[in-house]
């Protein structure tokens, strides 16, 4: 399986057709996808929270993350900041053996109307949704309203 | 053993492309990447040439009347431009300072003002700011008003914000919310330190009592 796939591509590469597969995101290959880091700060209130986590792939497809959901929250957006400016996008790229990473500062989850205010020590439940691959399940810790993943605390 | 090595440079190859055609992937994490790098070192700028407290006149959070500069004379102040819609660096960076304060004795506690304008004036009514800030510390002053005021009020400080507007894409709200805390000494009343949004709770912790006195941290 994994050396037909090989010559396949060898001889794909030749050709310029590669380039439009990379994009196409219908590749065979796949994306290997897994989800690390993930943390939610102690909100103000059930009103609005962040989420943060990072999206591995290993594959050698590019994965697109289109919807993040959860029964703990009426509604979650994801988000990018530039310069102080919060925007909502529709989706994300999961690039070929990179990451998708959602940080305090850039990229964010925005959840919405929760059923309750999530406190430090709860977990809540997300599924992740992609383009191509299958949804991924996260359980993400509730930590301090300021914690910092770097120190830990 | 040959063919294998050219499988496998032409894997990468197609890697490569594959990466290179798909480059709005890449223009999306690259700027984290950035922001990764070690600041604690400086989460204090001290400023040579100190900003003026700007003449706000605006509404706290009990509607009455507020005179930024009356009020905060002769305190130690910190200053930041935000909105409640805001689900990370706002909460986070007021949530800093209200942790790091709490490690002040009860007298400089009292000594300290913190005050959050809002960026979002039509969404941010006195009594929602209220609320927010009550979620962080109560003793948080929040101010709303007139957004032409408080942007030109920001921009004395050399902080730009825009009106919360409908993104023409999508045509969802954005937000704008400043990247700095300012604080002001209570001798001078100058705006003479300045924090951006990586300053964490140690930074504050370390830093609040030499701002409560108006020496450089």
């Amino acid at each position: 399986m994994i050396p037909g796939r090989r010559l396949t591509l060898a001889g794909a590469a030749l050709g310029s057709v590669v380039v439009l597969a990379g994009c196409g995101g219908s590749g065979a290959s796949g994306a290997e996808l897994s989800v690390g880091a993930s943390y939610m700060p102690q909100p103000v209130s059930a009103d609005m929270a962040a989420g943060f986590l990072t999206i591995t792939n290993k594959g050698g497809t590019k994965d697109e993350l289109t919807s993040v959901t959860s029964d703990s929250a009426g509604e979650i957006t994801m988000h990018e900041t530039t310069g102080g400016a919060m925007e909502e996008v529709n989706s994300f790229d999961v690039p070929a053996h990179g990451q998708l990473v959602f940080k305090s500062g850039g990229n964010h989850l925005m959840f919405e109307k929760l059923k309750r205010r999530p406190k430090q020590g709860d977990t809540i439940t997300l599924k992740l949704k992609f383009a191509e691959s299958g949804p991924l399940t996260v359980e993400m810790p509730v930590k301090s309203a300021t914690y910092n993943p770097s120190t830990g605390h | 053993m040959r063919k294998k090595t050219f499988a496998a440079a032409a894997l990468l190859a197609a890697a490569t492309l594959t990466l290179s055609a798909c480059g709005s992937g890449d223009d999306a994490t690259s700027p984290v990447t950035v922001v990764s790098g070690d600041t604690t070192n400086k989460a204090a700028t001290v400023l040579d040439q100190p900003f003026e407290k700007p003449d706000l006149v605006l509404t706290d959070t009990l509607g009455k009347k507020y005179d930024l500069r009356a009020e905060t004379k002769g305190r130690p102040t910190l200053i930041y431009f935000g909105y409640t819609h805001c689900p990370d660096v706002c909460p986070l960076t007021m949530s800093n300072i209200a942790v790091a304060k709490k490690a002040l004795s009860k007298a400089d506690q009292a000594k300290l003002r913190v005050v959050f304008v809002t960026t979002d004036p039509a969404r941010d009514t006195p009594s929602e700011l209220g609320k927010w800030l009550k979620g962080i510390d109560p003793q948080f002053i929040g101010l709303t008003g007139d957004f032409a005021t408080i942007q030109a009020g920001a921009r004395t400080l050399g902080i730009s914000i825009e009106p919360t507007h409908k993104d023409k894409k999508t045509g969802k709200t954005v937000s704008v919310h400043g990247t700095q805390v300012m604080a002001f000494s209570p001798k001078t009343d100058g705006g003479y330190v300045l924090y951006g949004e990586n300053a964490t709770v140690d930074d504050y912790t370390k830093d609040l009592p030499k701002i409560i006195k108006g020496e450089n941290p």
